[in-house]
């Protein structure tokens, strides 16, 4: 059966069942990843996949089935008929309708027209540049080039139709290096337009272990901290469901009702901006045109992020950020390409501000060791001891501590250095941000 | 765990998986393997005791993996129609070159069905079943305290249908019911807000939540923690001595030293108990193992993920590194045989060597003693996540129910505490092992995806640790 066939019979059922309106969401894509290591292929991963999900309305509520067998349409939709009998929230979660989206161009990642060959090649070019670049890069740990395309189309009983492809490229490498007393490892990736950037990479990653030999903690106490790009960008990713409207609405947030208040440090602004080259789309996961926004300008809250049901429910628009981290997922709430606004402030510059304290370069933790109800955090942290505007020594094997709420009043200045994190799941970028105080936990 | 006699129930026939796999091997592969699964799961979600979303997903696919000596490609497909797993077959023997030959080795297969023994299964449950369980939990923890704001309650089911065919003559079938309870709590005043959570998890049928999982219990569990939490005030930092309850304490062994014996790591040499096997890494006291054989269990399997069979792995024996987590090619790597830890989340990982259900063995030393022996420290009654860089060992988790310690006594609990370390110097600083073993469900994210594991132990004290935490002294 074809896909055509399978959404045209799932709508007329999910009609003839009594459905209100019947939407579906279909996303195929493509994808490659190969790991090099010792100058073998050491990993290789292709694939090609295609799933389609059903949501209906019926009698007010909303109901979802998912599946990756193109062959029963009417059963999908009974499934999805079935759950949203079961659903008692009140919430009304109306399905988008017949739209204009415009145009939006994405340009093409390093690696789409490079065969498979060269991107093997380039794998194992990265695992020899890192090895080449110091005799103390002693193995590497792993070594990953990919290439994932793929596309998604939006159609449902009210009239709406969208659909996008997308491309990604990227690399990615952890060296480890031994200076006889030690090990430490280091990480870099490139993605998009510069993940053939081979060179750049080795190059940030083998610095970034070989800057770690000789770490060690520093005693426990409160310390100014200077987060880097990807520090900040974690801690951004992590409490970003404070952010989301339906997380204010179930009262998790610590922001609801706080459009319109300071929050933040005015030197702070925070955009939510779906056009953004680092992956721009033009509509979200329910189909709504996207549009740029700050979310937070000059400290003050100006707005949630909504999707279609909370938006109905406070009054308001939506913001164009529901999304669906896959196509088995049903309608939530994310930021598109989110994004700390850079100041005027060079490294050095940041580091003079400082004065003394710790330079926060890496964390980790992550998933477990951060609150988004309370906005606490206590992670396990690296980075570099800084006295009167210059780095000491590296530090390691400590924690930093705070809640994200007091952190956007604590900053003190904003660099120019806004960087993206690797994507996961999402698109974080941040300049370096110095903080008054965080507790750190170390000897 | 139970071989059911030879009704067919796989994704697809011998002779199918016969052409699949000599089409993988064309270009010099000397393994193949293929995976089918077919994976239907339920999940609803509920917040203050109204279902609030309800979704199923039927995920459906196949993948190929070859490999030459330790060259291994895969290559996956959402499809499982003979057509599209012989092109995908094509697609990973492509990644070792050229078709060469026609393998001639012959593959007599060798037929095994496993099933997991249930009463109820979920294809004969609705959600009203469902939601009633649910209910339940939430209707507990809201009465539980005046201080819980608001209960949120997710409940999964699902099963997982494999076939796993290889050249080394395997064809096995394995049906692998599981089913999760998460219950939430959240307790505010005015400005605070806090957490609470249990998250029980068994590998049976609905059953369950008659026979084996209290829901009213781990409900009553989630929102004490909420409420005590948001009377604790912050934890304070600095390097103390740790009592680390059992249950999911055992994250802590998971951490600092389970992910650091996949061959994953130690097979490239990328780990701090590369070629350590037969010497001390741990203090006398402790002995570990990984067990993916016991029933019912979260983290147990029938069959691995590459058709080996599941074994109780002794690790650790009095502080001894007695054996390591093998797959298929971390054996090769290593010179050893496979433990049947090969595991994948689905068709769209290749398997690697993985934990199942992971522990700390019972020890001698009495529970009240480690706290009463204590001068200043933290008891870490229940742990959040963690995570482990195992080329260097360094580990961090988090502690979701904390209480300090002074000259002996609980004085307070403390909240927002975290403990980092490297594996190598905690598991030689434990100094108590209590009696009394029990495990916890968890998610374990690594290459292959995010696969089912308990972690368990029985309490246990470690002489310093770094403990992280914002707060200030506490009297």
């Amino acid at each position: 059966m074809t896909y055509q066939e399978f959404a045209k019979r799932a709508k007329d059922y999910a009609a003839q069942i009594g459905c209100a309106s019947a939407e579906l969401y279909y996303a195929n894509g493509e994808s490659f990843e190969v790991n090099a290591n010792a100058g073998e292929i050491d990993r290789y991963s292709v694939s090609r996949e295609a799933g389609v999900s059903v949501r209906v309305a019926l009698n007010g509520k909303e109901g979802y089935a998912y599946t990756e067998r193109i062959d029963d349409p009417e059963k999908l939709v009974d499934h999805a008929a079935d759950n949203a009998k079961s659903i008692e929230s009140e919430d009304d979660h109306p399905m988008q309708t017949k739209q204009t989206y415009q145009p939006v161009t994405r340009a093409d990642s390093a690696l789409k027209n490079k065969t498979e060959s060269e991107r093997i090649a380039l794998a194992k070019k990265l695992e020899q540049a890192c090895l080449a670049l110091d005799p103390r890069v002693k193995r590497v740990v792993y070594c990953t080039a990919g290439y994932d395309s793929g596309a998604v189309v939006m159609e449902n009983s009210l009239g709406l139709y969208a659909e996008r492809s997308t491309n990604s490229s990227y690399l990615y490498v952890m060296p480890s290096v031994e200076d006889g007393l030690e090990l430490q490892t280091g990480f870099a990736f490139r993605m998009g337009a510069e993940a053939a950037d081979v060179e750049g990479c080795a190059k940030e990653a083998v610095e970034d272990a070989l800057g770690k030999l000789g770490a060690s903690p520093v005693d426990s106490g409160c310390y100014r901290v200077l987060l880097k790009p990807f520090a900040m960008g974690d801690l951004l990713s992590a409490f970003a469901s404070m952010f989301s409207a339906d997380e204010a609405q179930k009262g998790c947030s610590l922001l609801a009702g706080k459009e319109g208040q300071t929050i933040a440090n005015p030197l702070i602004t925070i955009w939510d901006d779906p056009f953004d080259p680092v992956a721009p789309r033009a509509f979200d996961g329910e189909g709504t045109p996207c549009v740029k926004k700050a979310v937070v300008e000059h400290g003050t809250l100006k707005t949630l992020l909504h999707n279609l049901k909370t938006a109905k429910k406070a009054s308001v628009e939506s913001t164009g950020n529901a999304s669906r981290r896959s196509a088995a997922s049903s309608v939530g709430i994310a930021p598109t390409v989110f994004r700390i606004e850079p100041g005027v402030l060079g490294f050095d510059a940041l580091l003079r501000e400082l004065g003394t304290g710790l330079v926060i370069s890496e964390l980790e933790g992550l998933h477990a060791g951060v609150d988004a109800v309370s906005g606490d955090f206590s992670l396990k942290a690296a980075g570099f001891l800084v006295e009167n505007g210059a780095i000491v020594r590296p530090v390691s094997n400590i924690t930093i501590a705070g809640n994200f709420v007091s952190l956007m009043k604590d900053v003190v200045a904003v660099g120019s250095d806004l960087r993206f994190g690797m994507p996961q799941g999402g698109y974080f970028g941040s300049p370096s941000i110095l903080v008054s105080g965080l507790a750190v936990a170390g000897n | 765990m139970n071989p059911i006699g030879t009704t067919t129930t796989a994704l697809v026939s011998e002779e199918t998986a016969l052409a699949v796999l000599r089409e993988a091997q064309k270009s010099g592969a000397d393994y193949a393997e293929l995976f089918l699964e077919d994976n239907e799961s339920t999940r609803i979600e509920m917040i203050d005791g109204k279902v609030e979303s309800a979704n199923f997903a039927r995920i459906s696919g196949a993948g190929v993996r070859v490999l030459l000596g330790t060259q291994s490609a895969y290559a996956y497909c959402a499809d499982i129609n003979e057509a599209t797993l012989l092109e995908t077959a094509r697609a990973a023997a492509a990644a070792l070159g050229e078709a060469k030959f026609a393998p001639n080795g012959e593959i007599r297969f060798v037929r095994k069905h496993f099933t997991t023994p249930v009463k109820q299964r979920f294809d004969t449950i609705g959600n009203a079943d469902r939601v009633e369980v649910m209910r339940t939990g939430a209707r507990v923890i809201k009465a539980t305290s005046s201080e819980v704001t608001q209960a949120m309650v997710r409940y999964l089911d699902q099963v997982q249908r494999v076939t796993i065919a290889n050249t080394d003559g395997v064809f096995v079938t394995d049906e692998r019911p599981r089913t999760r309870i998460y219950l939430q709590a959240v307790a505010m005043n005015g400005t605070e807000a806090q957490t609470g959570y249990e998250g029980p998890g068994c590998c049976r049928g609905f059953e369950t939540y008659r026979d084996v999982i209290d829901v009213e219990k781990y409900a009553v569990s989630a929102a004490n923690m909420a409420v005590t939490m948001l009377h604790a005030p912050e934890c304070p930092a600095g390097n103390l001595p740790v009592v680390i309850d059992g249950g999911f304490g055992g994250v802590i062994f998971h951490e600092a030293c389970g992910h650091s014996l996949e061959a994953t790591a130690v097979g490239r040499n990328n780990s701090v108990f590369s070629g350590k096997l037969g010497t001390k890494i741990a203090a006398d006291c402790v002995s570990a193992v990984d067990d993916g054989t016991l029933p019912g269990e979260w983290g147990s399997i029938n069959v691995d993920d590459e058709g080996g069979t599941p074994q109780r792995n002794l690790l650790i024996e009095n502080g001894i590194l007695k054996g390591y987590l093998i797959d298929k090619l971390g054996s090769r790597r290593m010179g050893m045989p496979s433990t049947g830890s090969s595991r994948r989340q689905g068709y769209m990982f290749a398997p690697t060597s993985r934990m199942t259900n992971t522990f700390i063995c019972a020890g001698k030393d009495e529970d009240e003693e480690m706290i009463s022996s204590m001068a200043e420290g933290l008891y870490a009654k229940k742990m959040g996540g963690g995570s482990v860089n195992p080329p260097t060992g360094e580990f961090n988790f988090s502690v979701s129910e904390g209480y300090w310690v002074k000259n002996g006594k609980i004085v307070s609990p403390v909240r927002g505490a975290t403990l980092i370390g490297k594996g190598s110097e905690v598991l030689l600083k434990i100094d108590r092992v209590g009696k009394n073993m029990w495990m916890s469900p968890g998610m374990c994210g690594s290459l292959s995806g995010s696969v089912p594991t308990n972690v368990g132990q029985a309490r246990i004290r470690v002489s310093g640790m770094t403990i992280g935490g914002k707060g200030g002294a506490i009297e």
